[in-house]
């Protein structure tokens, strides 16, 4: 198992670098530069030429990458070319905001998805089934997007809220930061619910279909023992899968959503950066993304045999 | 077991919709207090503005976006501004003179104090004028004092600058927001002042929370007495036009901006107001007139008669516009009148025979890009794409994200280009920045004699009447010789609560917030 883990681990190397260069280059690709965007219609080739020598892009490419890439391997990813901030200060500052709407989205989708998936699997083919389906159905179909502005419509018309626009965080102010958090995750676990819910109630049938359930609800266990000590333990493995695909998704794919709330997350971040052309900014938070995304697969993959003991990793 | 999975998933509700309906004003209270560090006495008198886009940096020197700008030029002063006739007024020079054409001596206001307490001197109107010159700064207002030779302190309160040669514009950009004055100490001590922003103005800089909001607090030692009367604004960045409408329905921001389209939804609020005012801007269409067939003054004259404005301000400003030449009508004296002008007049017939004379009497293909982060351009442009059908020019219109239109335009990578252009302060700009040989945003190829001596005599003539000739002349000139067509000018919008008070937009300040109080 240690064995695995380190070979995984070692694994990433390879994959960041390539990470690493093909942000690089996709982002010199693209048309528009930090200049053109930063001077707009004002510029003159003066201006031009001297903010290029000092953001150091009058440089041959393969000298700019190896200018960032060997400060990322000691841990600087540079500063930002728009703020002047160093980089990674500024993605782990924001990183801790798109951690907590993650994790409470996912948190809103497992307290609804799995039980209601549970009660639907038990329920079969009755109307608590159907409206269990339906509903998973329209969390997995409306875009998140469109939840969220109908969201903020009905309260504002309806309620006259709107939820406190300037962020704190939750070390600052508990109640306050909940109070901006609370909608988009809303809107996030909603989604999320909908394919964990599908996902329990479709691995939840196959498990109680088989022998050995058959066998336990025999010996005279009760139908709580069934349930949660062997359905939705062996279960869980799928269930898990889609929950680690979606916490990573979630955590580089809240871009929208924070963008609707104005909050200053990762993914703002990065939008804003590629929108100006911040160079440092985008290559070192998708790199970073890139690693989180690895590392929680990586998790979800050591979990399947805590769950399972017959997988095991050699 | 499933009763009590029914009695959670009830509480689950319950605590949501509560957290999602408490009340409001509590939060906001609460949120005053609790995050403006202590800045704000009367929490009330917090002006909150929705702001579409995250500002650019804060530096008044280097940053043109109007995201930054609209805060930096709260913070800094410089030393003359415009009043709402476009007339030169003083601001951190009370007054000025002309000795000779190519000497201008300022006599600064005294008492006037930097954010920081230093007093603000002429050491630091030579600094800030030095450095807005210095190569290494790359400012944007470089360009506008090329002809500034010399700066000399003659006292702690007069300055004198004196030029190579008569630049008529010179105190026009003087009064630009980009010629603000900032403090030596402060840019020594920072390097640069992209993150801080230490000025002589009504509101100093407290906070900037990337992607979420900055701050500014009231300066206590503004030098004109009892202003401002707010204790302090935040911008906050609410990008999404949806999060806007909805914070500012419900209080959460006092004043917004919204796109046309959503106006109306404003105007039926009733605690809302929708204040206009005529911006210096104008929409147009550029030709790359290197290229064939615009490089043909009939096909452009003939595309000038198949536009009908008219409809352009109907349909993509829903009617809030007016007819723009080259120098638009909130520039005051320096507009002339463009609704009499021939080449305004829609005349489908006409604009075929030009056509047929240049030869290109079945039309032709040609390409429409604009920016596709900009609805109004590319409404512009679709409208305009059936207008050229009626004289067989058969347009494709290719949407382009901001940085790739903005290196398409500079690149003169482009047929036709619609677009949007502020005219500045001075008619200089308007005329010579985007149509002279060597203008700066001249990427149109355009060169023509008698616009670049026009430009030429419009910078070395300082008599106020004789410019206006000259400049009434360029306008009609390049309207005549059409390298890009002046559509409208558009009137620009703010959404307002109404217990805001002491508050009106106009073209030379939009946001003069130095009255503006809150009402309880």
């Amino acid at each position: 198992m240690i064995a695995y883990t380190i070979r995984r681990l070692l694994m990433l190397i390879p994959v960041l670098f390539g990470i690493s260069i093909f942000i690089f280059l996709i982002m010199k690709m693209i048309p528009g530069d930090v200049v053109s965007t930063m001077l707009g219609t004002e510029a003159t080739d003066e201006s031009r030429s001297q903010l290029e020598k000092q953001f150091g892009l009058n440089l041959p490419i393969y000298q700019q990458y190896y200018n960032w890439i060997s400060g990322v391997l000691v841990g600087d990813f540079g500063v930002s070319l728009r703020t002047g901030k160093p980089v990674l200060g500024d993605i782990l500052n924001r990183f801790t905001l798109t951690l907590e709407l993650t994790l409470l989205s996912a948190f809103l989708s497992w307290i609804i998805a799995i039980p209601l998936g549970i009660i639907a699997a038990i329920k079969r083919n009755t109307s608590t089934d159907f409206g269990v389906r339906i509903i998973s159905l329209l969390g997995v179909s409306v875009p998140n997007f469109a939840l969220a502005t109908l969201l903020l419509l009905i309260l504002s018309v309806f309620f006259s809220y709107y939820p406190p626009s300037s962020y704190v965080s939750l070390v600052e102010d508990p109640v306050k930061n909940l109070q901006m958090m609370i909608l988009p995750s809303i809107v996030l676990g909603t989604a999320m619910a909908g394919a964990v819910m599908r996902m329990t109630r479709s691995t939840v049938l196959e498990v109680l279909r088989q022998d050995f359930i058959r066998t336990i609800r025999a010996k005279g266990a009760s139908e709580r023992v069934v349930i949660f000590n062997h359905a939705l333990k062996n279960a869980m493995i799928p269930i898990l899968t889609i929950i680690g695909m979606q916490i990573g998704v979630l955590l580089g794919g809240t871009v929208i959503i924070e963008q609707i709330f104005s909050l200053p997350g990762l993914g703002q971040m990065v939008l804003t950066a590629i929108n100006q052309r911040d160079y440092p900014v985008v290559q070192g938070a998708v790199l970073f993304i890139a690693f989180v995304f690895v590392m929680i697969n990586l998790i979800v993959d050591l979990l399947y045999s805590y769950l399972d003991p017959r997988i095991t990793y050699k | 077991m499933t009763k009590k999975i029914k009695i959670f998933s009830l509480l689950l509700l319950v605590v949501m919709v509560m957290a999602a309906c408490s009340d409001n004003n509590a939060s906001s209270d609460s949120d005053s207090d609790s995050d403006s560090g202590g800045n704000s006495k009367d929490a009330n008198q917090l002006l909150k503005i929705g702001n579409d886009q995250e500002p650019a940096g804060l530096d008044p020197h280097k940053v043109p976006a109007h995201s930054s700008i609209r805060i930096y030029e709260k913070v800094y002063d410089s030393l003359l501004t415009f009043d709402e006739n476009m007339e030169l007024q003083p601001e951190l020079a009370k007054e000025w003179e002309q000795p000779d054409d190519t000497t201008y001596i300022f006599t600064l206001r005294e008492g006037v104090t930097f954010h920081n307490g230093d007093k603000m001197t002429a050491e630091d109107v030579k600094y800030s004028y030095e450095r807005i010159l210095d190569e290494e700064t790359a400012s944007i207002a470089k360009s506008y004092f090329d002809k500034v030779e010399s700066i000399e302190v003659m006292s702690p309160t007069k300055i004198k600058f004196n030029l190579s040669e008569t630049y008529a514009p010179f105190l026009s950009y003087v009064a630009s927001t980009n010629a603000a004055i900032v403090s030596k100490k402060v840019v020594e001590e920072n390097g640069d002042l992209m993150q801080v922003a230490v000025g002589t103005g009504p509101f100093k800089f407290e906070e900037w929370k990337p992607d979420n909001y900055v701050e500014l607090s009231k300066f206590e030692d503004y030098y004109k007495e009892g202003q401002p009367k707010l204790d302090g604004i935040r911008y906050i960045t609410m990008k999404d036009e949806s999060a806007r409408l909805a914070a500012i329905r419900t209080g959460e921001v006092h004043l917004t901006t919204l796109s046309s389209q959503s106006i109306p939804l404003a105007e039926k609020n009733e605690d809302l107001e929708v204040k206009g005012y005529q911006s210096t801007e104008y929409s147009y269409v550029g030709f790359n007139v290197d290229k064939e067939p615009f490089n043909n003054k009939k096909v452009r004259q003939a595309i000038s008669l198949a536009v009908n404005r008219q409809e352009v301000k109907d349909i993509v400003w829903k009617g809030d516009a007016i007819l723009s030449g080259p120098i638009p009508e909130s520039m005051g004296k320096w507009a002339i009148d463009v609704s009499d002008q021939e080449l305004y007049q829609q005349d489908i017939e006409k604009a075929k025979k030009l056509l047929a004379e240049a030869g290109y009497e079945d039309g032709f293909e040609t390409v429409i890009s604009t920016a596709s982060t900009y609805p109004d351009m590319v409404d512009t442009a679709q409208l305009l794409q059936q207008q050229f059908e009626q004289i067989g020019i058969k347009a494709d219109i290719k949407q382009l994200e901001w940085g790739q239109y903005i290196d398409t335009w500079k690149s003169g990578d482009h047929e036709m280009l619609v677009g949007r252009n502020s005219s500045g302060s001075d008619p200089d700009r308007s005329i010579s920045f985007f149509f002279s040989t060597d203008g700066s945003a001249n990427v149109w190829g355009f060169s023509n004699d008698k616009i670049d001596s026009l430009s030429e005599k419009g910078r070395t003539t300082t008599d106020t009447a004789k410019r206006r000739e000259i400049y009434n002349e360029a306008q009609k000139k390049l309207i005549e010789t059409s390298p890009n067509l002046f559509l409208v000018s558009p009137k620009k919008f703010f959404i307002v609560r109404n217990n805001v008070e002491n508050y009106t937009p106009s073209a030379n300040e939009p946001e003069n917030f130095n009255e503006t109080i809150i009402k309880q």
